[in-house]
């Protein structure tokens, strides 16, 4: 539950960082790589992903 | 009065750091405990190291500063994938797995970890993190403060004016352009792995002569006021690619190398070229980092410069800025990579939470005490007769005057990459064959990779140029070897007449002073050839279970761990 409450609180920083910044446009997109995320997670998809040569991201 | 944990996690070079009423106690990096160097993974064991110097529990904890901010990081990564679709679309997977999946719960994962209430933990910014760490550990009241390194959470390059205890940002440069990628793109280039290979750039460069200036003027534009623009077409930041440059690089300056290949820089054509494309990064490397802090200086109009971020590790560039930049002193963070972020994090949360600013770092060795018991036992477990001895500088000093080489594992260990003399291989200085002997058998890497010596700071100037220095301490520069003294510092003088070298002092390396003073004794030059306590792609040493480890793996004459004495019985092994 405290795990929970504590993702919560993150999503909750987390739109108030992009209504600040006025950046609510990007939120379909984050919903996309959520949705997509869950499905990858989901399916064990995230181990084909290449590393990268520098963490850019 | 407070104490604040400071952590830097999820990219590389993960650290925990705590100051407690404005007093640096610990810091120490995660790859020394889970033994994977460059350990990016969130730095619980070091964060609990950390507490445990103090004394303290995750609940005495006044806050926890994580280094930058993830929601600003966020929204740079999907702003920039929308910028550059639909090329961008190979990235889309990367930026689910590495955003999503665990860099936005970081203040999360940290709380949890720690096992600290999530409201006692916060962001602040990656630049403004290094700046930090650089101004508020320096001896100065008043400087320029620049960060340069890959990319934070937008910004690359910063300008900070720091007084008192206040830092006040001046300007920035944003990604995509910046010298640490440019300088990651090109060490991939030549066949090294990014975040751990640069220096082996800086090394080979020393070995080649700038001779593709006009290529690198397509790579990297520089103004008269510090800002520079990489050629974006070479790169390839905007793709799927798993590589930083794109093929345009590779019609420019050639073929990359391949990886792993040996070196041959006598008779191989293509290694020479490679060792001049080193050369040039360098010298546009260099030309960059010294527009840069000539307009920091233009802008705050202060004496001294202080730098951070993972470019501010290039020694090289660091011993041009202290010479030509115009300040009268500079200083470099002794972790001026991430890591370091995760001091800077913490420092400003207690300065935030009205503590001083802490006074200036002498010493690096904030890391966890070797456990000597713990080593004596092992080693007998492992029937390698330890013996107690009396004075360990003066037994050090012994073997070494012998021609031998010497691990040395005392009190805490080092907060950064450089090993200045509490878990450090010595060795005299004088004989290139020791240098062969440690590359190839021990270390076992590149043979153009020179060796740092560590010397008295009130000695220093009369065998090296430009030394002591601020930068000298922490192993931050280069210093010319003077030419007369060059036939005796035949171990430490790189192809180019210089050396990295640390100056010690009582107070900052207090064993390896106790070293230098009984060598100096025995051979009339108190210089000793000091190099990391680890293995090839290891972390340096940290706990008696590695010291120990590392003395059964690799082939030392005597390892010290605090008064434990254990030499190596090459008759029994051959035996055996």
């Amino acid at each position: 539950m405290n795990r929970f409450i504590s993702r919560l609180r993150t999503v909750g920083a987390l739109v108030v960082y992009f209504t600040r910044r006025e950046r609510m446009f990007l939120a379909p997109l984050l919903l996309v790589l959520l949705l997509a995320s869950l499905l990858l997670l989901l399916t064990g998809g995230l181990g084909y992903v290449a590393p990268f040569v520098y963490s850019l991201f | 009065m407070a104490a604040v944990l400071g952590i830097s996690a999820y990219y590389h070079d993960a650290a925990a750091a705590l100051v407690v009423d404005g007093r640096v106690v610990a810091a120490m990096q995660e790859e020394r405990f889970s033994r994977i160097k460059n350990d990016a993974a969130l730095p619980i064991r070091a964060a609990r190291a950390c507490l445990r110097v103090a004394g303290l529990g995750a609940g005495d904890l006044d806050a926890i500063v994580y280094y930058e901010n993830p929601f600003a990081k966020l929204e740079r990564v999907l702003t920039w994938l929308l910028r550059n679709f639909p090329r961008s679309y190979g990235q889309f997977p990367r930026a689910i797995a590495e955003q999503l999946g665990s860099k936005l719960w970081v203040l999360d994962g940290i709380a949890e970890g720690v096992g600290a209430p999530r409201a006692k933990v916060r962001p602040s910014d990656h630049h403004e993190c290094h700046a930090a760490s650089a101004f508020f550990t320096s001896p100065f009241e008043k400087a320029a403060v620049l960060t340069v390194d890959g990319v934070g959470e937008c910004a690359t390059t910063t300008i900070w004016k720091g007084e008192g205890s206040a830092l006040t940002a001046l300007g920035h440069i944003d990604f995509p352009h910046s010298l640490g990628l440019l300088y990651g793109a090109l060490t991939a280039y030549l066949g090294f792995e990014v975040n751990e290979g640069e220096y082996k750039v800086m090394g080979l460069a020393a070995f080649g002569a700038p001779r593709f200036r006009d290529e690198f003027a397509k790579l990297l534009t520089l103004r008269d006021d510090g800002s520079f623009e990489l050629g974006l077409p070479y790169f390839a930041y905007d793709t799927g690619s798993n590589v930083g440059f794109s093929a345009k690089m590779e019609r420019l300056l050639g073929p990359r190398r391949p990886v792993g290949r040996a070196w041959d820089l006598d008779s191989d054509a293509s290694d020479r070229r490679f060792a001049d494309i080193a050369a040039t990064l360098q010298a546009v490397t260099e030309d960059a980092l010294l527009a840069l802090a000539r307009e920091a200086r233009r802008r705050t109009g202060a004496e001294a410069l202080c730098l951070a971020g993972g470019v501010a590790l290039n020694a090289v560039a660091n011993a041009r800025l202290l010479r030509e930049a115009g300040f009268a002193r500079v200083s470099v963070h002794p972790a001026a990579g991430d890591a370091g972020g995760a001091l800077g994090a913490a420092i400003l949360g207690s300065i935030a939470l009205g503590d001083p600013r802490p006074s200036a770092l002498t010493s690096a060795a904030l890391g966890e005490e070797i456990d000597v018991a713990a080593a004596d036992s092992l080693a007998r477990a492992l029937g390698l007769d330890p013996v107690r001895i009396s004075d360990p500088a003066a037994t050090a000093a012994e073997h070494l005057l012998r021609g031998e080489i010497v691990a040395v594992c005392q009190g805490r260990f080092e907060w950064g990459p450089r090993a200045l003399g509490q878990r450090s291989l010595l060795a005299l200085p004088g004989d290139p064959k020791v240098r062969e002997r440690l590359n190839r058998v021990i270390k076992r890497r590149e043979p153009f990779r020179p060796f740092a010596p560590a010397v008295p700071a009130d000695r220093a100037a009369e065998w090296f140029e430009e030394a002591p220095s601020d930068l000298t301490a922490f192993m931050t520069t280069v210093c010319p070897v003077r030419p007369s003294a060059r036939a005796r510092l035949g171990a430490v003088t790189h192809v180019d007449g210089s050396a990295r070298v640390q100056t010690v002092t009582g107070s900052s390396a207090p064993f390896l002073d106790g070293v230098l003073a009984a060598v100096g004794k025995g051979a009339d030059l108190p210089v000793v050839l000091n190099t990391s306590l680890n293995g090839p792609g290891e972390p340096i040493v940290a706990a008696a279970t590695d010291a120990l480890g590392f003395f059964v793996g690799y082939p030392v004459d005597a390892m010290l761990v605090g008064d434990l004495l254990l030499v190596r019985d090459r008759k029994r092994e051959s035996e055996s």
